[in-house]
């Protein structure tokens, strides 16, 4: 499976700059870019029954934002600190989020072993799930993540490595328990 | 080297990543693409940003009204004001200086105009529809295709994936401007299709135009309209077919169902001089209404293919195979 390719940056300031100044159309294609990584971001810090919703909230704050945004070309990272904000405010609100099953898996039905392994990696430390999931949740390639998120490709790189290797570790002792 | 593959899938495959890739990928995103095409600004679009920004605090002032109801329906901002709720059966009537800013369940966002009325007819998860009786939303969608309609007195709007302005008249007459996306206009099995950059008029008991360019000549679109709702003839036709340019194929294709018989072969002659029918696709078939040679023609037209809105809905603009 081939992640997704980098897509202009560039282009998506220009995006940026339009919906700052009025136009939603270019909002909508924002959006369009940045679901999967505002998905995949939102995965891995909140219950998957409500990343949907929450995926909607954020678009929505970075709408009635935008208007502030100081760097055009900025705005991915600005969009994803709006991203982990929600998640936390989620979190801050939710005192009841402790005692949910997560995300009913009963009612899932995706495999046992999919519902362990996206577990697995929504335990790592959460320098590690975010670019994971973006990687191999949302199929995001690793200059893609970096250039969607403002980090740079080199703590990505990192970040995936040794990720993913705690997440062999991980998974490998609990196949051995 | 192995982590080339984790980085980008390139190189040899890690056969941990590639099973992790396998099972976690039912957890991706759903969202599908709203197919925005090239987005052309319509030079008669009402769109401003200032009240589009004011999602959060309105500027504008002025009389409306909410009736206070179930805490379900569609949240409504308004200058001054507590977001307040629209519940479904309830009516949102923004007065003569009112405007109000409508977030469309998590689907989208509506701008409302003053001088606006329209009521919440159903407000599900996926699900949305409302009937503008008069004035101008500017809808913005990112729903799925077919998640939010819109009635009104003279034909139903129907959103695939888009942003767009309506506006009703106390006529009944409307008009829909697409700026991305499509939208489709429908009444009584009379559909038009209309892509960004294009608008559409509607009249009662007439239903939906044609759809033409927002940057059309002033020449065509009063042709168009004359041959659409004012009982135009050759003459009007003649004028249409006379300026149509290349980036008026899909006025003409539409026009193919729904001109006059007596005028079907000068519209097909047109259009094919401007946009060639794909090998395959006939002169007879075309006057015979063969659905498919005409879904054919229309994907040769580069607006995407008939295939999508075909399967979302599975039905056809009225021709003469079906009138």
């Amino acid at each position: 499976m081939t992640a997704s390719p980098v897509v202009s940056i560039s282009d998506d300031a220009g995006l940026a700059r339009a919906a700052r100044h009025g136009s939603r159309a270019a909002f909508g294609r924002l959006y369009d870019r940045y679901a999967r990584m505002v998905h995949g971001i939102l995965l891995a810090r909140v219950p998957r029954g409500e990343v949907d919703d929450l995926v909607q909230d954020v678009f929505l704050a970075a709408l009635r934002q935008i208007s502030g945004l100081r760097d055009d070309g900025a705005f991915g990272g600005w969009l994803a600190r709006i991203a982990r904000n929600r998640a936390h405010d989620y979190h801050r609100r939710s005192r009841e989020f402790a005692d949910l099953p997560e995300d009913l898996a009963a009612a899932d039905r995706r495999s046992p072993e999919a519902l362990a392994a996206l577990e697995a990696i929504r335990g790592l430390p959460e320098a590690y799930r975010e670019p994971l999931i973006l990687r191999l949740v949302e199929g995001m390639s690793g200059d893609e993540i970096a250039a969607r998120t403002g980090m740079t490709p080199a703590s990505v790189r990192v970040n995936l490595h040794r990720g993913m290797k705690q997440l062999r570790q991980k998974l490998d002792g609990e196949a051995r328990s | 080297m192995r982590d080339d593959y984790l980085w980008d899938g390139s190189g040899d495959p890690d056969p941990d990543v590639q099973r992790l890739e396998g099972l976690l990928s039912g957890f991706r995103s759903k969202r599908p693409a709203p197919g925005l095409a090239a987005i052309n600004r319509p030079a008669g679009a009402r769109l401003r940003w200032s009240a589009i920004a004011a999602t959060i605090a309105v500027t504008a002032a002025g009389a409306w009204l909410v009736s206070r109801g179930a805490p379900e329906g569609w949240q409504v901002d308004r200058a001054g004001s507590a977001p307040s709720r629209l519940a479904v059966g309830e009516t949102l009537d923004t007065g003569d200086a009112g405007h109000a800013t409508v977030n469309v369940g998590d689907i989208g966002v509506l701008d409302v105009e003053a001088n606006s009325r329209l009521r919440l007819e159903r407000a599900r998860r996926n699900e949305h529809r409302m009937s503008l009786e008069h004035g101008l939303i500017h809808a913005f969608i990112w729903a799925p295709p077919r998640s939010f309609v819109v009635d009104t007195p003279s034909a139903v709007t129907t959103d695939l994936g888009c942003y767009y302005t309506l506006e009703v008249g106390k006529d009944g007459a409307g008009r829909v401007s697409v700026l991305s996306g499509w939208v489709s206009f429908d009444l009584g099995g009379r559909e038009s299709f209309i892509p960004a950059g294009a608008a559409c008029q509607t009249r009662p008991r007439a239903g939906p135009g044609t759809p033409y360019r927002e940057d059309a000549s002033p020449a065509f679109r009063l042709a168009l309209e004359a041959l659409d709702f004012g009982g135009g003839g050759d003459q009007a036709l003649t004028v249409v077919l006379t300026e149509a340019t290349k980036e008026d194929a899909f006025t003409l294709w539409h026009l193919l169902t729904r001109c006059a018989p007596s005028q079907e072969s000068r519209v097909y002659d047109a259009l094919a001089a401007l946009a060639p029918p794909p090998a395959g696709v006939t002169r007879e078939g075309i006057l015979h209404g063969d659905r498919i040679m005409l879904d054919r023609w229309w994907d040769q037209l580069g607006l995407g293919t008939t295939s999508w809105w075909r399967r979302l809905e599975g039905k056809w603009p009225e021709s003469r195979a079906t009138r």
